[in-house]
Parts: C-alpha cells; sequence; structure tokens
C-alpha cells in the first residue's frame, strides 16, 4: 500500500511540476531568461494596479549614472489581503531585485525575489503556508 | 408513574427534537429563496481532472490527502528557482503574490470532474478536434503580429475560470452573491466580472445575439439555484466547448459557510458526451478588492516589444 500511494503520489506530482506556469500573461514573451538582473536601488515608486504590480527603483550604475528600472509583481489582490499596503514599501526604502531583464533592452525586469539588502525578502509567504487569514470563516 | 418520572421521560423523549430544531436549516430570503448571499471562495488544490496515475482512485484516505497537499504545495511554491532559467522566468514571481490554496476538497475526491467517474473530461468530436487545430495552424507563427493574437486573457477581455462556469485559478478565487426579487448577482474578482442572472422565468435572448459570458437565466428548485447558460460567442471556448455550450450550474448551500456549486456541460458538438464537476465555494471574509486588468497592462508592449527585438535578433 505504501508502495503505490508513494506511486501515485509521484506521478501526481509530475503531472503538477510539468504542467504550465500560469500567469497573466506569458512572462517568457516579455523577459528573457538570458539576462538575470540583480538590481539594487532606492523605490521611486510603487504600483499596485492589475493585472501585474510595477515597483519602480533608481538604481546607479558602475559609471555614477542612475536609471530608473521598472520591476514587475503580481496581482495585488492578494497582497492587500495579506495586509500589504503601498505603505509597507514606502518611497526611497532600499531594495533588492532579482530577476530578468525585458528582451527588448529596456531597463524593466520581472521581480522574482525582491529583498531588502540584507537579505530579508519583502514578500514573505503567499499560497504555501498554511496560514491563510483571508480564508478564516466569517462568523 | 410518578409525576417526577414522566417530566423525566418527557425530556428525555423531546431532547431529540429539541436538538433537531437547533440543527441548521438553509437559511432563506425574505422572499423565501434559499440565501446565498455572502462572499466566497472556491480556491483548493484540487485539480479539474485526476491525475492519470490515480487511475479509478476517486476519493484520497485522510493520509493520502495530507501528503498529495504536502507534494502539490512544493511543487507550486514559486520561491523556489530551481530547473533552470526559463523554467525560472516562467514562474514570474514569488510565492507571496499567488494564492494557489494549500488544500484538497473537503470529500478527498481527487478531480473536480465528477462526470464520468474516471474524472476527465470526455474527448472532443471529430469536428472539435479539426475546429481546434484550423485555428492553431491559423495562428502560428502569428501570435505576437499584433495585439489581437493575444490570449483573451492577455488582453484582459475574459479569464479562462472566471465562468460561466467558474473555477479556481492562482488567485484572486473570490466571489460576492447577492440577491434581489427576480434576480441574482454573481461579481467576480477575476477579473472583475459581473454576473446578471434573471430569476423571473423570461426566455433566453434570440439565438443570434453571442456573448463573452452568453446568457443566463436562472430558476430556483428546492434548496437550490440552477442557472441555465446559452448564447455563448465562438470567440471564447471553455475546455473545447462551442458556441452551441448549454452550460447547467447548481449553486446550493450545504452548510453555514459552504455552498456546493455543481455544473454541467452539455454541448454535443463539441464533445463526445455531457461532463459535470462539483467545487465547495466556502465563506470568507469580504471585501471582493477591485480588479482593473486595463489599468496595468503593461505586459501587452512588453510583449510585443520583446517579439519585435527577437525578430530583429534574427535579421
Amino acid at each position: 500500500m505504501r508502495t503505490r500511494l508513494a506511486f501515485i503520489l509521484a506521478g501526481a506530482g509530475l503531472l503538477a511540476s510539468t504542467a504550465p506556469a500560469w500567469a497573466h500573461h506569458a512572462f517568457a514573451a516579455e523577459f528573457d531568461s538570458t539576462k538575470p538582473v540583480k538590481l539594487r536601488g532606492k523605490v521611486t515608486k510603487v504600483e499596485l494596479i492589475n493585472p501585474h504590480s510595477w515597483i519602480h527603483l533608481d538604481v546607479v550604475g558602475a559609471d555614477g549614472k542612475v536609471t530608473n528600472w521598472m520591476v514587475e509583481g503580481g496581482s495585488p489582490n492578494a497582497l492587500i489581503r495579506r495586509g500589504f499596503t503601498k505603505d509597507a514599501l514606502p518611497v526611497g526604502t532600499e531594495i533588492v531585485a532579482d530577476g530578468y531583464q525585458a528582451k527588448d533592452g529596456s531597463a524593466r525586469a520581472n521581480g522574482r525575489d525582491i529583498t531588502f539588502p540584507d537579505g530579508r525578502k519583502i514578500f514573505v509567504g503567499g499560497s504555501n503556508p498554511d496560514e491563510q487569514p483571508n480564508y478564516t470563516p466569517s462568523k | 408513574m410518578n409525576h417526577k418520572l414522566l417530566s423525566v421521560l418527557i425530556c428525555v423523549h423531546l431532547w431529540p427534537v429539541a436538538f433537531a430544531q437547533k440543527a441548521w436549516t438553509v437559511p432563506r430570503t425574505l422572499d423565501g429563496k434559499p440565501d446565498l448571499q455572502g462572499v466566497w471562495s472556491n480556491v483548493t488544490i484540487t485539480p479539474l481532472e485526476r491525475p492519470r496515475d490515480l487511475g479509478d482512485k476517486a476519493f484520497f484516505t485522510e493520509q493520502e490527502a495530507l501528503q498529495y497537499e504536502k507534494q502539490v504545495r512544493e511543487q507550486n511554491n514559486a520561491d523556489r528557482r530551481d530547473g533552470g532559467a526559463q523554467a525560472d522566468v516562467n514562474r514570474a514571481y514569488n510565492d507571496f503574490w499567488y494564492d494557489r490554496g494549500t488544500k484538497v476538497v473537503a470529500s478527498r475526491r481527487t478531480s473536480l470532474v465528477v462526470e464520468p467517474p474516471d474524472g476527465h473530461i470526455p474527448a472532443l468530436t471529430p469536428e472539435a478536434q479539426k475546429r481546434q487545430a484550423d485555428r492553431a495552424a491559423a495562428a502560428r507563427g502569428r501570435q505576437f503580429d499584433g495585439p489581437e493574437n493575444r490570449a483573451l486573457t492577455e488582453r484582459c477581455l475574459v479569464w479562462p475560470t472566471a465562468g460561466p462556469p467558474m473555477m479556481p485559478s492562482f488567485y484572486n478565487n473570490n466571489y460576492q452573491i447577492v440577491q434581489g426579487p427576480g434576480y441574482v448577482m454573481v461579481l467576480v474578482e477575476m477579473v472583475h466580472d459581473v454576473r446578471i442572472i434573471p430569476t423571473d422565468g423570461r426566455p433566453h435572448l434570440p439565438a443570434h445575439v453571442r456573448q463573452w459570458f452568453g446568457d443566463s437565466r436562472g430558476r430556483w428548485e428546492g434548496d437550490a439555484l440552477v442557472v441555465e447558460t446559452t448564447n455563448f460567442t465562438d470567440k471564447n471556448s471553455f475546455r473545447g466547448s462551442d458556441e452551441n455550450l448549454k452550460l447547467i450550474e447548481k449553486f446550493k448551500r450545504t452548510g453555514p459557510e459552504t455552498i456546493l456549486y455543481e455544473f454541467t456541460v452539455d454541448d454535443p458538438t463539441a464533445f463526445t458526451r455531457s461532463w459535470s464537476a462539483q467545487i465547495p465555494m466556502n465563506r470568507i471574509q469580504g471585501p471582493i478588492i477591485e480588479y482593473a486588468c486595463h489599468e496595468g497592462n503593461y505586459a501587452m508592449t512588453g510583449m510585443l516589444a520583446g517579439a519585435r527585438a527577437d525578430e530583429r535578433s534574427k535579421e
């Protein structure tokens, strides 16, 4: 029985892992997997908008030139339910965005990981932890 | 028999009746209809179709369900960075932005599809398969020509799980139901859609009128709201359906915090047989949050600009 269960679950997991990733749009069409970027800079604007949020930050290059980058996140609705608002990431906060640059070479990237400079994640949690405060039944 | 014993016996006899009176019954609106109102979520990690490897296994045991949940949570976790750069890009952003749920449905069914019993969507008819193949062939190589060639989701027109029929997706699986005399309204968070369903017995729209969400008509059957939707446009398709789709949805309160939502897909020109699914909806704290898809759809220009850059690099 244990062997059969393991087989069943392994098979089910394989299906889950090979299912196409599915965001609102095709990220692979927008961003270049051969252009990983790690951007460090200060937040200039936070757009919590649908379908996807955008965080803007000023990045100082090696030549001292400042470039304003846009980093793409997801739908803000789940964030707002988890208590994350614009005030949670004030303008001027220093962050590090780890992602991939836009295919057209512009200063846009997706934010695969967004952290504070000391490595602490800014967007912690998600659907993975068991705690889902938004799904506690109302009484 | 003395009075004391008699009163004890009466109490013992009546106790189950008193208990039963406290049992939950379907709440009703002032006009006597089952009350479906509130904010509900249909989030679950139970897949629409049963994973092939599960064969004829229709239900998980409690232990199997726990293991399956753990495994799917690990697979879904977008915080992981393994699998190469392409997989990494496709995960889009980290897990905090997603809301895929963590649990299988309470029945522990291995699929949301309940009919046919194998848990799978029936095969498409040969005509439907040809239609799909023809469309794919016509689109091939032209997917990035312009915004009209992109998916309906990317154009912020419709969301494939927003309904009808309504199914869980990876975030914003939330619905608000409001009832009034002769109408039921469902506000669907994805993608900010409103379904206004007349329940006053009026006929469907004329057959030539075709709409993205079809044309819904509701009726009350016992404790359930039954909604029949026809008049779908052929510009959209639900899992291979065509404009002849007749969709039957059923909403039934099953407890103070739950609705059982069922739908049946009847489309003989698209599917080789009809099929049905069951999805529980659980009450959540509101409110529904606005999803103004066009407001920030920079991705459309981003994708098309990416395609132009790809073309230039090949010149």
